[in-house]
C-alpha cells in the first residue's frame, strides 16, 4: 500500500473540493431563491482570477512585488471577491430580474448568453493565451515548501493556505446565512417567494444579497484556482460544470449541501483518476466517463441529492 | 410584456385577444397556408445554386439547412415536449459516426447512403427513448442534468474510442476521414469538383429539410401533437385525464434524437471525415439560441432562427462586411430605442459633433492618439478615421473603454426620456471606438460575443423569441 | 404590433445585406475551374488557415502576426507586394473544410499557409489539392500527413518544421541514452497534436525497453494534480507533448511538490516562457531565434508590430512558410507578367531560401515535402527560469 499515494489523493480530494464547494456554493444560493441556473456563474469565477491577475500586475507580478507578497495575495483575493460581487449583482438587474416571471427556458437562455458574453469578451480583451499567477516563484518558493509533514508525506504551504482560507469563507457564509437577519431573509425567500414578501421582505435586496455572496465567494474560488493551475478565458467552464453538478448531488437549494456536494465530487474525481482507473484497468482518459455514469446512477437513485428536500408539487 | 390567460378567462379568448392586437402584416402573412410559406422557402433556398458557383456560399447554405433541421428537432423536444435536453448534439454526433463507420473505408462497409440514414433514423430514436428514461423519476432542471452527463460520456467515448476493449471503433481523437460522398440510388454525388462544393447536395439537404419538416407539422398535428400541448399546459390535469405523460415525454425526446441523428448522418455524407471537436457545448448552445431567438414551440421560428443566426455568425466572420452588420445593428437598435421617432436624427448628428470635438481634443493632446487614413483609402474609412480616435497604441484604453462601453448602454436602458438621448450620443460613440480598436481585429471572436449579447437581449426584451408562441413552460 | 414588424423588417434587411456583402465581398464572377491569373506587380494573396478562435486560438494569432510580418519583409526584399488573409478553421476539421471553401473561391489568393492542425489538414487537403492551391503548415506535425500513402497526404500540401516521427524518436533517444531512464510517463491531452506526438514517443520508448506509463488526460481538465499522484516516485522522466505550455508547467511543479524526482521532457509547444520549472527539457524545431546571427532585427520589426504580444515558439515557422511560397512566386514570376496556383506548386522545391528564419538555408527533401534534414534542438531550462540551447535530438 502506498501511503505517500493515499495521502496525497486525500489532499487532492481535499483542495478539488473546497474549489468545487466555494462554486457550488454560488449555483445553490441562487437556485434556492430564484430557481435558476447560472450558467453563468462559471465565467464569473474566471473573471475572479483574471482580475487577481491584474492586481498581481499591479504590483509588479510573483518574483519580485513592490509591497509583502502575502499582501498582495490578501489584495488579489479581496479584488477578485469584491469585482465579482458587482459583476453578479450587474448580471442580475439586467439580464435575469426582467425575467422573473417569463417562463423557466427565458433565463436559462439568458444565463447561456451571458457566459458566452463574459468568456468571449475576455478572450477579445486579453488573448486566449494561458497567464499564470507563477505562485512557484512567490516568496523564494515558500509556497510550494512544506507546511505539515507526516512520515515522507508532505503537504505544501499553497494547499494549506487554499483549503483553510476556503473553509473559512464557507464558515462565514454559514454565519452569515444562519445568523443573521438578512440571511434569514434568504432562507425564507427561497422556501417560498411569495410569502415571504407578503411578510414584508424585500425581495430584489435579499436576491441582490445573494448574488454579492455567490460572486464573492466564486471570485475567492478564482484567485485560489488560479494559484495552483493557470488563468485562460475558458477555464471556467470544466470548474463550473463539476460545481454544479456538486452542488445538484448535495441537493440544490440547499446550503450544506453544496458544500458536502462539493467535497464529495472532490473525492469522486481523485479517487477515479488515481485509483478506480487502475482497478478497472480502463485508461486514466476515460475517467470522465466513469464519473459520469456514477453521477446518473446517483441521480436517479436519488434525484434531490443528499440534503434536498424532495420536489413535492402542490396541486 | 407577457400576458397570459387572466384568471376565469378561456384560452382561446386569450391567444384572440393577442391575435387582434398583431400587426395586420402579420396577420395576413398568417392567413398564407403554412404549405405555401414552406414551398416559399424550399423554392428560393433552391435558387441560390441556381444563381451563384460560388462553393462557399453553397456550403453555408448546406450548413445553414443543417442547423435548420438540428433547431426543428431540437423544437420537438424543447418547444413541443417541454423537456431541456443538454444531450441533444450527441445524437447529432451518434448519427455521424455511424454514417462514418458504416459508410467508409476504416471497415471497408459502403452501405448505400439511404439505408444508413434509415439506420441512423431507428438508432438515433432508440437512443432518445434510452437517455429520455431518467424523465420517468426526474423532471425539468435535473433531467437536463442528466442530460448533460450523457452527453460528456458521449464525448469520452469517441475521444477515446480508438482503444475500446482493443477495437478502433470512432478512430479516437483522430476522427475517421475519407467517408463515401452520398448517393442517391446509386448514383454518387461527388462531394467537390476542382475543390469547389458541389451544389448538388444543397439539393439533397432541402429534400431531407422537406421530409423531416412535413413529417414532424403532421405529427405535430394528430393526436399525439395535441397530447404534447395539452402536457405543456399543465403536466397534472393531463395525468389526471389519463394520459400516459411518460411515454409522451419518451416520444419527445425520441422524435427529437432521430431528427439530430438522421442530419448527423447527411452532414457526415459531405464533410469528408467526423471529428470529436466538431460536436462541442457551442454547437449546442448555438443551436439552442437559434431555436430560442426564433421562438420556441414553432417550427417557423426554429427554421427563421436558424438562417438568422448562422448567416449572421458567417457574415460576421469577413472583417468588411462584419463593419458593416455592426454599424448596421446600432442603427437598428437605436431605431428600437429611441421614441420618438424624429429624435434619432438628432441623436445621429449629435453624436456625429461629439465625435468630431473629441477626436480633435484627442489629436491636440497627442498626435500617436488619432490615425490618418492613407489618401487612397475609401471614403467611408477616411470619414471612420477623421471621426473615430484610433490610438497607434491603445493599451489599456481597449479594456477600460469596453467596460465602459457595457456600462454606458446598460445605463441607457435603465434611464428614460431626455436623459436617455443625452446618454446615447456618448455610447454611440464609445461604441464605433470600441468597434475599430477592440473588435474588428478579431471578427471571429466578436461574433461570439455579439450572439451573446444578442441572446440576453432579446431574451430580456421578447422572452418567446420572435415567433414564439406565449407560454412555453419547462416541466 | 409595429415593433415586432419593425423588428422583422430589421432582420430581414440585416440578413439580405449580409448574404450580398459576403457574396460580393470573397468572390469574383462566375469561372469554376478556370484559373485566375494574379499580375506579379499587384499583391500576391496568401491564404492562412489556422486557429484563430477557441482555446488554441493564441497559437493561430501568433501565426497570424508572423506570417503578416513575413509578407512584409519578405515581400519588400523580393520586390513583391504581399498580403495573408486568415480564415479560422478552430479546433474542428469541419469547420476548416467551410474555411477552405472560403478560401479556394477567393481567386485573387494563390497560395496558402496551414492548415495549422493535424485535424484541419486531414479534412481540407483534397479540397485544397482539387483547387490547385498550395499549402504549407508550420505546425501540423502528423507523420502520416506527408508520409504513409494516406488519401489526406497530397502533393500540394507541404511542411516547413519536422513531423512527429523525428521529434518522438529523438525524445525517447535522448531520454535512455542521456538521462538513463528505464522507468517513464508519457501525457497526452486528447487532441490530434499530441496524441500523435505521445504515440510516437511511447512507440519509441518501448522499443528500447523502457517500462512506459500512458495518461491521457482530457483537453479541457485544469488541475492536474490527481493524474500526478498517479506518477510512481521511481519514474525518471515525464514527458508533457502538450500545446499549452503552462499545463507542462504545472506538471512539472506538481511533480515538486509531491516529491518526485522525475524530470519533465516537453515538446515543441513548451517552448515557451511559462514553461520554466528548472531542470525541465524541451525540444523545439528552431534554434533558439535570439541566438540565431542576424535575427534580432527581425524580433525586433515583430515586437514592433506587435507590442501586447510575447514572443511563443508556434510563430516563427509560419513566417518561414510565407517564405517558401514568396520565393516560389518570385521564381515563377521571372519572365512573366501574371502567375497562377499551378505555378506556385511547379516553383515549390525549385531552390533553397536563403536566410530563412529559423537559421541558415532551407530545402524541401526530394523524396517528400517535409524539410529536409529537419531537425529538433534541445533546450534545458536553467536554475534562472531561462532556457538554454543544449544540442541538437
Amino acid at each position: 500500500m502506498d501511503y505517500d499515494q493515499f495521502f496525497q489523493t486525500i489532499v487532492n480530494s481535499a483542495t478539488l473540493g473546497s474549489t468545487y464547494a466555494l462554486i457550488a456554493l454560488g449555483y445553490t444560493m441562487v437556485y434556492g431563491i430564484l430557481k435558476l441556473l447560472n450558467f453563468a456563474h462559471g465565467d464569473v469565477f474566471m473573471v475572479g482570477a483574471y482580475v487577481g491577475f491584474g492586481v498581481l500586475t499591479l504590483f509588479g507580478g510573483a518574483i519580485d512585488p513592490s509591497i509583502s507578497i502575502w499582501l498582495v495575495l490578501l489584495l488579489m483575493a479581496l479584488a477578485a471577491m469584491a469585482a465579482c460581487a458587482v459583476l453578479g449583482v450587474v448580471i442580475e438587474r439586467f439580464a435575469y430580474r426582467p425575467l422573473r416571471d417569463a417562463p423557466r427556458i427565458a433565463p436559462l437562455i439568458s444565463a447561456l448568453g451571458v457566459s458566452f458574453f463574459l468568456s468571449y469578451s475576455v478572450q477579445l480583451l486579453f488573448g486566449a493565451e494561458h497567464r499564470t499567477y507563477d505562485s512557484f516563484n512567490m516568496a523564494g518558493g515558500k509556497l510550494y515548501e512544506p507546511a505539515v509533514t507526516i512520515g515522507s508525506f508532505s503537504i505544501s504551504w499553497l494547499r494549506v493556505i487554499g483549503i483553510v482560507a476556503a473553509l473559512v469563507l464557507m464558515l462565514l457564509l454559514w454565519l452569515l446565512v444562519a445568523r443573521t437577519r438578512i440571511g434569514k431573509a434568504m432562507r425564507a425567500t427561497s422556501i417560498d417567494r411569495d410569502a415571504a414578501a407578503m411578510m414584508g421582505i424585500d425581495i430584489d435586496r435579499v436576491i441582490m444579497f445573494a448574488f454579492v455572496l455567490s460572486g464573492a465567494l466564486a471570485g475567492a474560488a478564482g484567485v485560489l484556482f488560479a494559484l495552483r493551475t493557470d488563468v485562460y478565458p475558458q477555464m471556467g467552464f470544466t470548474p463550473g460544470l463539476f460545481a454544479f453538478t456538486a452542488a445538484v448531488i448535495g441537493g440544490i437549494g440547499s446550503i450544506p449541501g453544496a458544500m458536502l456536494g462539493g467535497f464529495l465530487l472532490g473525492t469522486v474525481e481523485a479517487l477515479t483518476v488515481t485509483y478506480l482507473t487502475q482497478w478497472i484497468g480502463i485508461p486514466v482518459g476515460l475517467s470522465n466517463l466513469v464519473i459520469f455514469s456514477l453521477l446518473i446512477v446517483f441521480m436517479l437513485v436519488r434525484p434531490q441529492g443528499i440534503l434536498g428536500r424532495p420536489d413535492i408539487k402542490k396541486v | 410584456m407577457t400576458e397570459g390567460p387572466r384568471i376565469g378567462q378561456d384560452e382561446w379568448v386569450a391567444r384572440s385577444a393577442e391575435n387582434i392586437g398583431r400587426h395586420p402584416l402579420l396577420r395576413a402573412a398568417d392567413r398564407v397556408p403554412g404549405w405555401a410559406r414552406l414551398l416559399l422557402f424550399v423554392v428560393a433556398v433552391a435558387l441560390i445554386p441556381l444563381i451563384t458557383d460560388d462553393g462557399y456560399i453553397n456550403a453555408v447554405v448546406f450548413d445553414t439547412l443543417i442547423f435548420c433541421l438540428l433547431a426543428v428537432g431540437l423544437n420537438v423536444v424543447v418547444g413541443w415536449g417541454g423537456l431541456l435536453d443538454l444531450g441533444y448534439i450527441a445524437f447529432f454526433g451518434v448519427g455521424a459516426y455511424t454514417y462514418a463507420i458504416l459508410s467508409s473505408e476504416k471497415f471497408d462497409l459502403h452501405l448505400s447512403s439511404l439505408v444508413v440514414m434509415a439506420i441512423c433514423v431507428i438508432l438515433g430514436a432508440l437512443l432518445g427513448l434510452l437517455v429520455g428514461l431518467p424523465s420517468w423519476r426526474l423532471s425539468g432542471d435535473y433531467l437536463a442534468i442528466v442530460t448533460l452527463f450523457v452527453y460528456q460520456i458521449f464525448i469520452s467515448i469517441v475521444t477515446n474510442g480508438h482503444d475500446l476493449f482493443g477495437v478502433d471503433l470512432t478512430g479516437g481523437v483522430n476522427g475517421i476521414a475519407n467517408l463515401d460522398p452520398f448517393d442517391l440510388f446509386g448514383i454518387e454525388i461527388v462531394v467537390s469538383k476542382d475543390g469547389i462544393f458541389n451544389s448538388n447536395y444543397v439539393y439533397v439537404a432541402l429534400g431531407v429539410f422537406l421530409v423531416v419538416f412535413t413529417a414532424l407539422y403532421l405529427v405535430n398535428h394528430s393526436r399525439i401533437g395535441r397530447a404534447w400541448r395539452a402536457l405543456r399546459e399543465d403536466t397534472l390535469a393531463a395525468e389526471l385525464m389519463g394520459m400516459p405523460t411518460d411515454w409522451l415525454k419518451l416520444l419527445a425526446f425520441a422524435f427529437g434524437a432521430a431528427v439530430a441523428s438522421l442530419t448527423g448522418s447527411l452532414f457526415a455524407s459531405l464533410k469528408v471525415g467526423v471529428f470529436p471537436e466538431t460536436f462541442s457545448l457551442t454547437l449546442l448552445i448555438t443551436v439552442y439560441a437559434m431555436l430560442i431567438l426564433g421562438g420556441v414551440g414553432s417550427q417557423t421560428g426554429a427554421v427563421v432562427g436558424a438562417v438568422v443566426v448562422y448567416v449572421f455568425l458567417e457574415a460576421l466572420r469577413d472583417p468588411d462586411v462584419s463593419g458593416w452588420v455592426f454599424y448596421l445593428a446600432a442603427l437598428v437598435a437605436l431605431v428600437l430605442v429611441v421614441r420618438p421617432r424624429r429624435m434619432i436624427a438628432v441623436v445621429l448628428a449629435a453624436t456625429a459633433v461629439f465625435g468630431f470635438v473629441v477626436h480633435a481634443i484627442a489629436g491636440a493632446i497627442d498626435p500617436d492618439w488619432t490615425t490618418s487614413a492613407p489618401p487612397d483609402a475609401d471614403a467611408v474609412t477616411r470619414f471612420l478615421d477623421a471621426w473615430v480616435v484610433i490610438p497607434q497604441t491603445p493599451g489599456d484604453a481597449k479594456t477600460i473603454a469596453y467596460i465602459g462601453l457595457i456600462a454606458l448602454i446598460l445605463l441607457a436602458t435603465t434611464v428614460k426620456g431626455i436623459w436617455r438621448w443625452a446618454v446615447l450620443v456618448p455610447t454611440l460613440y464609445l461604441a464605433a471606438f470600441v468597434w475599430e480598436n477592440v473588435m474588428s481585429q478579431q471578427p471571429d471572436v466578436t461574433r461570439f460575443v455579439l450572439l451573446g449579447a444578442l441572446l440576453v437581449g432579446v431574451m430580456v426584451t421578447r422572452p418567446s423569441g420572435i415567433l414564439g408562441e406565449r407560454r412555453v413552460e419547462v416541466v | 404590433m409595429k415593433r415586432r414588424a419593425l423588428i422583422a423588417a430589421a432582420l430581414a434587411t440585416l440578413v439580405a445585406a449580409s448574404l450580398a456583402a459576403s457574396a460580393g465581398a470573397d468572390t469574383q464572377a462566375g469561372a469554376r475551374s478556370e484559373a485566375a491569373a494574379v499580375s506579379c506587380n499587384g499583391t500576391i494573396n496568401i491564404g492562412n488557415l489556422t486557429v484563430l478562435t477557441g482555446p488554441a486560438a493564441f497559437l493561430g494569432q501568433s501565426q497570424q502576426s508572423w506570417a503578416a510580418l513575413a509578407a512584409k519583409r519578405v515581400g519588400a526584399q523580393l520586390g513583391l507586394k504581399a498580403r495573408v488573409i486568415g480564415y479560422d478553421t478552430t479546433l474542428d476539421p469541419a469547420v476548416a473544410l467551410t474555411a477552405a471553401q472560403r478560401l479556394v473561391g477567393n481567386r485573387s489568393i494563390l497560395a496558402a499557409i496551414g492548415p495549422a492542425t493535424s485535424g484541419g489538414v486531414a479534412a481540407t487537403s483534397k479540397t485544397l489539392r482539387d483547387a490547385s492551391v498550395v499549402h504549407v503548415t508550420p505546425s501540423a506535425t502528423r507523420t502520416s500527413l506527408t508520409k504513409g500513402g494516406t488519401p489526406e497526404a497530397t502533393s500540394y500540401f507541404y511542411r516547413v518544421v519536422a513531423d512527429d516521427s523525428v521529434q518522438g524518436t529523438g525524445q525517447a533517444k535522448h531520454a535512455v541514452e542521456r538521462l538513463n531512464a528505464d522507468k517513464a510517463t508519457v501525457f497526452d491531452a486528447q487532441e490530434p497534436y499530441s496524441v500523435g506526438l505521445a504515440n510516437t514517443i511511447e512507440r519509441a520508448l518501448e522499443r528500447r525497453n523502457v517500462t512506459v506509463q500512458r495518461l491521457s488526460v482530457s483537453n479541457n481538465t485544469t488541475d492536474f494534480s490527481s493524474f500526478v499522484t498517479r506518477i510512481a516516485g521511481d519514474t525518471d522522466v515525464v514527458f508533457t507533448p502538450f500545446q499549452v505550455a503552462a499545463n507542462a508547467n504545472q506538471i512539472a511543479v506538481l511533480l515538486k511538490e509531491q516529491g518526485k524526482r522525475a524530470i519533465v521532457f516537453g515538446g515543441d509547444g513548451t517552448a515557451d516562457p511559462a514553461f520554466k520549472v528548472p531542470g525541465s527539457y524541451f525540444s523545439n524545431f528552431a534554434p533558439d531565434l535570439n541566438g540565431v546571427a542576424g535575427k534580432q532585427a527581425i524580433i525586433n520589426a515583430w515586437k514592433r508590430d506587435n507590442p501586447e504580444r510575447t514572443l511563443d515558439p508556434f510563430g516563427p515557422p509560419a513566417y518561414g512558410a510565407v517564405q517558401s511560397i514568396l520565393y516560389a512566386a518570385k521564381r515563377a514570376c521571372t519572365g512573366k507578367r501574371s502567375i497562377e496556383r499551378v505555378n506556385i506548386k511547379r516553383k515549390m522545391k525549385a531552390g533553397a531560401i536563403p536566410n530563412w528564419i529559423l537559421g541558415g538555408n532551407f530545402r524541401f527533401s526530394s523524396k517528400t515535402n517535409d524539410p529536409l534534414n529537419g531537425g529538433f534542438w534541445l533546450f534545458q531550462i536553467q536554475p534562472d527560469g531561462t532556457a538554454r540551447q543544449v544540442g541538437r535530438l
